[in-house]
Parts: C-alpha cells; sequence; structure tokens
C-alpha cells in the first residue's frame, strides 16, 4: 500500500494569493484564495505592484490559515508545489520566495508547476482524468489546444496568435462599459439578447491556432459606426454575436482537433471555463460526439492553490523537482 | 542570542548571522538581476558554516525598505515565512539606517536612495544611529540645510555622494532590542505609494 502524498500547493501568478493541500493529486483537503478583485477594480485592471505589495501582506497569514483549516502541521506535507510562470513577475516572486523558504526550512521537496498546467489538472479535482486527452485551456492570458498523451505530458498542438480569449471578453466589456471584470458580465448579458450583429467568425482556417483581435476590432468598428450614426447599440445583442463567434470557433477547431487525433476524452481548462457559452455547448457537442467531457467547478476554474497541489502531485510523480535557486518567470513554456 | 540579518533592498546584498554580538557568518556582494535566486542558496550556506540551525535563531532582522519593490519583497518574504516556520519575530529596519552605519566624521550622516527626477529616499541620521530627520520620499534640494555638516552616503550616483560601508554589528547592536513584530504584521516600507493609487488619489480629490 502506497503512503498518501499530501502536496502543499502555493500560487501567486496575479491576483490571487492561494495555498492549498490536496491529497494524491485529487482530493482538496483545504483551500485558502485571497482575491484582491475588489481593490483592483478600482483601477480598472489589475496593477502589477499593487498585486506584489498585496501578496507580501497576506503571504503568511494564507499559509497559516489553510494548515488550520486542514488541521495539520507542515510536517505532514510530503512535498511543496507553486507555480513558477507564467504570470507577472512581481506576484509570482512572492509565491516561490515563500515556496523556497518552506522547502528550506522543513526540508521538503520543492516541485515547480506551470500554471496552465495547474489548470488542466483542477479537472482531476472533479474527475480522474483518462488519457489520451485534448485540453482546451481558456483563461485571461491563455488560449491554448494541449494534446495530453499521459500524465504531465504535454503537446501543444495550437493557440492564440494575438489576444486571449478572456482578454477578448475584458475588451469588448470595456467597449460596452461594463465595469471591471467585465468577462462574466458579457457572458451574462449575452442570453438576453440576440444574435443580430454581423460580426465575422476569426481565423477560420485549417490550423489550430485562435486569433481574437479581429472579432475585438471589429466590435470597436461596429459600435464606433453606429454611435457615428446617432444609432445606439443593443448591448446584449452585441455580447450574443460577439459570444457566439467566439463559441463557435472554439468549439470547431477542438472538435476537429478530437477527430483528428482520435481521442474521446475532453477537458476545458482556466478562468473562462467558467462561460456559460462555451460550458454548454462543448457539453452538446461533446455528448453527440461520444466524447467524455470534463469541466472543472467554478471554484477551481479562477486562479487557486488547489490545482496546482493537483498538478504538483503528478510533477512530484514524475520525480520533477527544483533546487533553492528556482526562478519566477514571467513567460515559459508548458513541458 | 542568535540573529539572522538579511538586506535585500538594493543591487548590494548582505546576509549576516550574528551569535551573541558576533558575526559567525557574512555574505556582502553585489548582485545584480539575480537576486531572487541567489538568497535562500546564500542562507542555507551560511548555517552550514555556524555551528547551529535555522532552527535555533531567536531573531530575524530584515531591511524593510526602501529600496528596490522587488527587492525589499524578497527578503521580507523570506524573513516572514522563516518566522512564521520557526516561530520567531522580526525586527524590520531600515535600508537607510544600514547606509548611516558607514564610517564618517561628519555631525550628520545623510544616506540616500536616488528615486528619480530628483528626488530621493533620505533620512538624517547622527553617529550614534539616531534619526534626526525621518526616513522620506523628498526632493534632494530640500535636504540642503544637513549638507554642510554631513555626508551623504548612497550606492547610488547622486550628487556629492560616498559610497556605503555596510557595518552589520553597528546595525545589529542599535536594534536588536527593537520591539519585534510578528511575522504578519511585518511589511515593506516603500516610502512611497504606486503610480496607480497616486493616480487615483489626485482623480478622487
Amino acid at each position: 500500500m502506497k503512503n498518501d502524498v499530501y502536496i502543499l500547493g502555493i500560487e501567486s501568478s496575479c491576483d490571487e494569493t492561494s495555498v492549498s493541500i490536496v491529497k494524491n493529486g485529487e482530493e482538496d483537503i483545504a483551500t485558502v484564495v485571497l482575491s484582491q478583485m475588489d481593490t483592483h477594480a478600482n483601477y480598472g485592471g489589475v496593477v502589477p505592484e499593487i498585486a506584489s505589495r498585496m501578496h507580501v501582506e497576506n503571504i503568511t497569514m494564507v499559509i497559516e490559515e489553510c494548515l488550520n483549516k486542514a488541521n495539520m502541521t507542515m510536517d505532514d506535507i510530503t512535498a511543496i508545489a507553486v507555480t513558477y510562470g507564467p504570470g507577472l513577475i512581481g506576484s509570482l516572486l512572492v509565491g516561490v520566495t515563500a515556496a523556497k523558504t518552506l522547502a528550506y526550512v522543513y526540508n521538503k521537496p520543492l516541485v515547480p508547476v506551470h500554471h496552465i498546467a495547474g489548470h488542466i489538472y483542477a479537472n482531476n479535482l472533479t474527475k480522474k482524468m483518462t488519457f489520451p486527452l485534448i485540453a482546451l485551456v481558456v483563461s485571461g492570458g491563455h488560449t491554448e489546444l494541449i494534446y495530453m498523451k499521459d500524465n504531465y505530458s504535454f503537446e501543444k498542438i495550437g493557440g492564440t496568435l494575438d489576444d486571449a480569449v478572456g482578454e477578448a471578453y475584458d475588451k469588448v466589456a470595456r467597449i460596452v462599459k461594463v465595469p471591471y471584470p467585465g468577462g462574466p458580465l458579457v457572458d451574462k448579458m449575452s442570453y438576453q439578447g440576440e444574435d443580430n450583429y454581423d460580426l465575422p467568425l476569426p481565423l477560420d482556417d485549417d490550423s489550430y491556432n485562435f486569433s481574437f483581435s479581429g472579432l475585438k476590432s471589429a466590435v470597436i468598428n461596429l459600435v464606433h459606426n453606429e454611435e457615428q450614426r446617432g444609432h445606439t447599440i443593443n448591448k446584449e445583442d452585441l455580447a450574443c454575436s460577439f459570444q457566439k463567434r467566439v463559441v463557435d470557433i472554439l468549439t470547431k477547431k477542438t472538435m476537429r482537433a478530437l477527430e483528428h487525433y482520435n481521442v474521446k476524452n475532453m477537458i476545458i481548462a482556466g478562468g473562462v471555463a467558467a462561460n456559460s457559452g462555451i460550458r454548454t455547448k462543448f457539453t452538446e457537442l461533446c455528448a453527440s460526439n461520444g466524447v467524455d467531457l470534463t469541466i472543472p467547478e467554478f471554484k477551481y476554474c479562477t486562479d487557486n492553490a488547489t490545482m496546482i497541489a493537483a498538478a504538483g502531485f503528478f510533477a512530484y510523480e514524475k520525480g520533477k523537482r527544483a533546487g533553492l535557486d528556482l526562478k519566477a518567470k514571467a513567460n515559459t513554456k508548458l513541458e | 542570542m542568535k540573529i539572522l540579518f538579511l538586506d535585500t533592498s538594493s543591487f548590494f546584498a548582505t546576509v549576516a548571522i550574528i551569535e551573541d554580538g558576533k558575526i559567525k557568518y557574512l555574505f556582502q556582494e553585489e548582485i545584480k538581476d539575480d537576486m531572487a535566486s541567489r538568497m535562500l542558496p546564500v542562507i542555507q550556506e551560511g548555517f552550514n558554516q555556524v555551528p547551529f540551525t535555522v532552527n535555533d535563531i531567536d531573531k530575524i532582522m530584515v531591511v524593510n525598505g526602501p529600496g528596490s519593490f522587488t527587492g525589499v519583497r524578497i527578503g521580507v518574504t523570506i524573513a516572514k515565512v522563516l518566522a512564521w516556520s520557526i516561530k520567531k519575530d522580526i525586527i524590520p529596519v531600515s535600508s537607510l539606517a544600514f547606509l548611516a552605519t558607514t564610517k564618517t566624521a561628519s555631525k550628520y550622516i545623510i544616506p540616500m536612495i536616488d528615486a528619480r527626477r530628483g528626488y530621493v529616499y533620505a533620512g538624517v541620521y547622527d553617529q550614534e544611529l539616531n534619526s534626526v530627520l525621518a526616513d522620506q520620499y523628498i526632493a534632494y534640494d530640500a535636504l540642503k540645510e544637513y549638507f554642510e555638516d554631513g555626508t551623504i552616503i548612497s550606492q547610488d550616483d547622486l550628487p556629492m555622494a560616498t559610497k556605503p560601508e555596510l557595518d552589520v554589528l553597528k546595525m545589529v547592536t542599535k536594534y536588536q532590542n527593537n520591539e519585534p513584530v510578528p511575522c504578519h504584521s511585518v511589511n515593506p516600507n516603500y516610502l512611497k505609494k504606486t503610480e496607480a493609487e497616486e493616480k487615483l488619489e489626485v482623480k478622487n480629490d
């Protein structure tokens, strides 16, 4: 009988300070997420320097609260996993430094986790992942299609050439003057409208790449032209047309990838996995194509350390380790 | 009493382990852009060289600013997590006071950090490291009245500045009996709000 592995995960890549303890990569023992969203909302977006400052202020409290919640001590922890990138460098630095300090004092293995691997393994907290699979990663910073032959093996088959899908949502939200963070509100508004605006389907080619800047520009131009003509924009209709194009292209390319790679398992990962338009359409399509679809619970879609600890378990099992000289990286490839 | 002293607030880093008023390990080196990856290995090396472990430390003295925002955060994060781990408290100290440990013959010691556009982070200290003028973000020219009886100490290329010679022992002796602060409450002392906060305040006024 193998011993249970308890990974303490630390995530600080953007504006959430989070610490979590996960058992065997699948059971959330305790998670604390301290979101700075209310602070950054005053500025209409995440201010990196403020985010870094808040991470330092809160890091020890979040670690302590997580252990208290789990009713565990550091002695019960097998290894420490931390997001080393990609993300805001100043924010990442706090989590990485904290993780290294813990690993040093308690003499625990330090496991470096790529933020996207974390988002992918959020799914393992919902349902044990089955391979091979195709992962669609959609967030404020990422839009990627990843083929996974096995645990902790990542082959990127496509990605965005410009804006990430979440970024496009937030920009459209700003154009139609929806407060930050506007993405989720645009999703909500789209259900109150109809697809009455003529927007292009973005980068509809044979690749698995995405491009959302053209769609974003089309929205800007449309709003501008309508205003020039003295027409008022129906925001709900615009949200609906925009969301429909996004969902159409994401599903079109993902379903083709599933067919091409002859894969029957699919997962969605990242903050935009909370988008109900995306969830609904993929649920429908996967059901009718015999594809087993997993989407993380809402609480694991946004940034959290639970997913880092879950991914950390599989990285740990694969023998991935970092030294006390681990560096935070703003940009880094998933491997 | 065993004290770990940390300063990562500028490119010139200090890590020292002091036992009963004696320096047992001292690392003082220029670290250009690798501070975050260097510090923990340096601390580890330090404890390899002394006959006790990091768990035996009684107090952690950390320079919590002003200085490089990122640099300060590295030292403060290490200090906080370390203090939390070994259940000890922290004595936060000023980077300017540390610069002011430099030996001079002047009445006043004026430590400075370049904050650009004619501004500096500065304070005025006497020979015993007592504060004459509190650390602050201030125009270089506004400190002129102290120049005649003072020596400007700075790592940066500021007019009339002398390079520091940092005296860890003087620093530790001066501040070791300060009221220690629990780790959760220790924060960087940037002495300056972020640009975003300043702009928002102007807008709200």
